[in-house]
């Protein structure tokens, strides 16, 4: 099993002087997110999200299926995060590091758990026939912040996502090809975002500790504590995770959940753009307007 | 010229001399008894003086080469030598205790996890793992050699450090941004490793970040001379 | 949406990887990423050799039996390639990662994969390769690779480089080949009935699309995108243009 790089020494010590002196290693304010980039591939639900340079790459796929027995009038929702060596040579397939699993179950309670992907709206015919959405989040390049950037990249791909257009007779389900019927968006009832934040204990005060955002891979190998909350832009929270790390004043706690709120605002408006700017890129000719069926008022 | 990997050089392009025999350099293969060819994409270069010739390319990961300077990471130590990395997930090199120096059985420095340490390669070949030195062989001294303490090292690509470590950078190799900081009264120290890593330290940390990230401005983005001396001016304000 | 025959590539984009390439032919697009010369586990050392370790990624799903099956063709090859004699007793680690497939809007409501897996491999041997050229990895030759259907009429078999999905899914026999810039076969893989004389005949065409005809200049003033008859100018332009940027302050 190859060994995870630490940073050197040199690297520490200067990292925890810089704090000292309210400086980040790249320049940013504490609570200031990298730049943010989001692309759509030419398939509908493929999206590739940049946050500095961390990539990450996600791909939805739908596909007719049989619900879960204890649940007929679900559809089923998976979201699969399996990191491979082109993240790093530590991640070899096949065996779960922590950064995996602790992706995966973040990204599980964020988006699934709490009820994003309106699951009923998956059903076909109850205890027969479902859609079951599958979200595959690929890691292209990790430095840092991996669940903010998945988070991300999920939920504007399932925004951007089309499955294909269906109706029931009885028992029978017709599915109707891409060619046949214009596909349909899928039913998410709320967008929850995840914010992480890192914690490092302050050489300056005693007992205080420094919050920083959006770390990079050298900053999160050298954090002494994070939390990670779910949360959306009505102020909604979907989750929240801080496993062990160095001890937190809760009412600072709280005033963290409020920054994240700001970020998640924020974030919702920039992805909210992207989507209308891809989606007049596709309606070239207007023709999004020829097929709504709404007639125009005569007055 | 550009060369890519598999195609047999001309022997007109390769330089000759009445005596002294030909040199290949890195990237080229010699398939006896006549063939050379390249296994690189790059440009082929030549030095007519040396009778030497080699291939040009930036990229990839560092493979340890006798002679070499390197900052590595120690990892450990063991009785009679410690153990220190010279790049990511490759085996880790040997660097005996007393190859530094003033030191002896009594006095040997004590390096903790993560310590850097600037040294020359000793051994390096394929079937053994690779041996650095603190010290010269042959007079004993340092010669700027040993632990760098403070300071921050960033990482650079292959091609930054093989430019930064010419004897003529701005001439050979278009980079005046150290000497043009010089010029501009920018105190600092630095110390370039061939396995893609700089170290930098001045006075104050401000300092310290803006040159490392201006270095590495100019290898990521393919700055040239005159954006460089742009850059420098915006640094040594900073400092 | 991209022409289906026009070709693309972007070189050393990921910043953790030794080497990178990403490589789009024919509505296919696989990211690669390789990571080498490494440290390697004890169980998969060779002692005289690198060990070459290829890894495919589907776009959706978890890999399965085609997935492995086209990463032991992709070994195979690329072992005859590295000159892995430099490097004994260390790993090369190769990750393809494929990000999209060309849609068929015939199809129904499951998972669209080609019924053969061969569609997407020369697309994966030329990412593979891009990568290995940003690694700087040494390399004794590079080479190139084609898609051939072939369609029975009769007597007549008529032969289509590069196919479209319908085109695939209708052949009766694809193969898929691989040249060395000096136009020796190094990879040749086929599924389907067909004759020998076929056989003799799809050789022949691969070869012509392959390896570039003789007296080929590849002088400046060549635009990446490919021309549909020959991925070795292609190849060589795309990495002729990262080594000018590379290396633009070499005087």
């Amino acid at each position: 099993m190859p060994r995870e790089v630490e940073p050197s020494l040199n690297e520490k010590q200067f990292f925890v002087k810089a704090l000292e002196e309210n400086l980040r290693i790249d320049g940013r304010a504490f609570d200031q997110y990298r730049e943010l980039d989001l692309e759509f591939g030419d398939e509908l639900g493929v999206t590739d999200v940049r946050l500095g340079k961390t990539r990450i790459h996600t791909h939805i796929t739908a596909e007719v299926t049989t619900p879960f027995p204890d649940r007929p009038f679900d559809g089923l929702f998976t979201i699969t995060s399996e990191l491979s060596p082109m993240t790093s040579p530590f991640f070899e397939p096949n065996r779960p590091s922590t950064t995996e699993i602790l992706l995966s179950r973040l990204l599980e309670k964020t988006l699934r758990r709490s009820g994003a992907l309106d699951t009923e709206s998956l059903c076909l015919i109850a205890g027969q026939k479902c859609w079951s959405i599958r979200a595959d989040v690929h890691v292209l390049s990790h430095d840092g912040n991996l669940v903010d950037a998945a988070c991300i990249g999920v939920l504007a791909a399932l925004q951007h996502f089309r499955k294909p257009d269906t109706s029931t007779e009885g028992e029978s389900v017709t599915v109707y090809t891409l060619a046949e019927r214009e596909p349909v968006p899928l039913s998410l009832l709320h967008f929850p975002y995840c914010v992480t934040f890192s914690y490092y204990s302050s050489t300056v005060e005693e007992g205080e500790t420094v919050t920083l955002l959006d770390a990079t891979l050298l900053e999160e190998q050298l954090r002494e504590g994070s939390a990670t909350i779910g949360i959306n832009r009505h102020g909604e929270v979907c989750q929240i995770a801080k496993l062990g790390g160095v001890p937190l004043d809760a009412v600072a706690f709280l005033g963290c959940v409020q920054i994240a709120l700001v970020k998640v605002k924020e974030i919702s408006v920039f992805v909210s753009k992207r989507l209308e700017e891809e989606a007049k890129k596709r309606d070239k000719g207007g023709l999004m307007a020829e097929l709504s069926a709404e007639n125009d008022r005569v007055s | 010229m550009f060369v890519l990997p598999g195609e047999p050089l001309e022997p007109a392009t390769l330089p000759s001399h009445s005596t002294i025999p030909l040199k290949l350099g890195p990237g080229l293969l010699h398939i006896p008894p006549n063939t050379i060819t390249p296994t690189v994409a790059g440009l082929l270069r030549t030095d007519k003086r040396k009778n030497a010739v080699w291939v040009e390319f930036n990229g990839g990961r560092y493979v340890p080469t006798t002679g070499d300077l390197v900052i590595a990471t120690i990892q450990r130590s063991s009785v009679d030598v410690f153990y220190a990395s010279i790049s990511d997930y490759t085996p880790n090199a040997t660097l005996p205790q007393l190859s530094f120096e003033g030191a002896t059985k009594k006095t040997r420095p004590q390096l903790a996890f993560g310590a850097l340490v600037y040294s020359r390669v000793s051994l390096a070949n394929k079937h053994m793992d690779p041996e650095l030195e603190c010290v010269s062989s042959s007079t004993g001294k340092s010669e700027g050699l040993g632990p760098l303490t403070g300071g921050l090292v960033f990482n650079i690509s292959l091609g930054m450090s093989r430019r930064l470590m010419l004897a003529k950078p701005g001439e050979q190799g278009g980079l005046v941004i150290l000497d043009e900081l010089g010029e501009q009264g920018a105190a600092f120290e630095i110390a370039v490793g061939r396995n893609g890593r700089v170290w930098v330290d001045s006075k104050s940390l401000k300092g310290t970040l803006a040159i490392g990230k201006a270095i590495q401005d100019i290898d990521e983005k393919s700055l040239k001379v005159d954006e460089q001396k742009k850059l420098a001016r915006k640094v040594a304000r900073e400092i | 949406m991209t022409n289906a025959t026009a070709s693309s590539a972007i070189l050393s984009h990921l910043h953790r990887a030794d080497g990178s390439a990403t490589f789009s032919q024919n509505g296919y697009t696989v990211i690669g990423a390789v990571n080498g010369p490494i440290e390697v586990q004890r169980r998969d050392e060779l002692p005289v050799e690198a060990a070459i370790d290829v890894i495919v990624r589907p776009a959706a799903g978890v890999g399965g039996t085609r997935e492995r099956h086209l990463e032991s063709i992709l070994q195979s090859t690329l072992r005859q390639i590295i000159l892995i004699h430099n490097f004994p007793r260390t790993l090369i680690q190769v990750t393809l990662q494929i990000t999209n497939t060309p849609e068929d809007k015939v199809a129904g409501s499951k998972i669209v994969q080609a019924s053969s897996h061969l569609a997407i491999l020369p697309t994966l041997l030329q990412t593979a390769l891009l990568a290995l050229l940003s690694a700087s990895m040494p390399l004794s030759v590079i080479f190139t690779s084609v898609l051939i259907a072939a369609h029975k009429d009769g007597a007549i078999t008529s032969l289509t480089p590069n196919p479209s999905l319908v085109g695939f899914e209708s052949a009766d026999s694809v193969h898929v080949l691989a040249f060395t810039l000096e136009g020796k076969l190094l990879l040749a893989e086929s599924q389907g009935t067909f004759t020998l004389d076929d056989w003799d005949n799809i050789l022949e065409m691969a070869g012509s699309v392959c390896v570039p005809k003789d007296g080929a200049d590849i002088e400046g003033g060549v635009r990446i995108e490919e021309t549909k008859e020959d991925m070795t100018t292609f190849v060589k332009c795309t990495l002729e243009a990262k080594v000018a940027q590379d290396l633009h302050w070499y005087t």
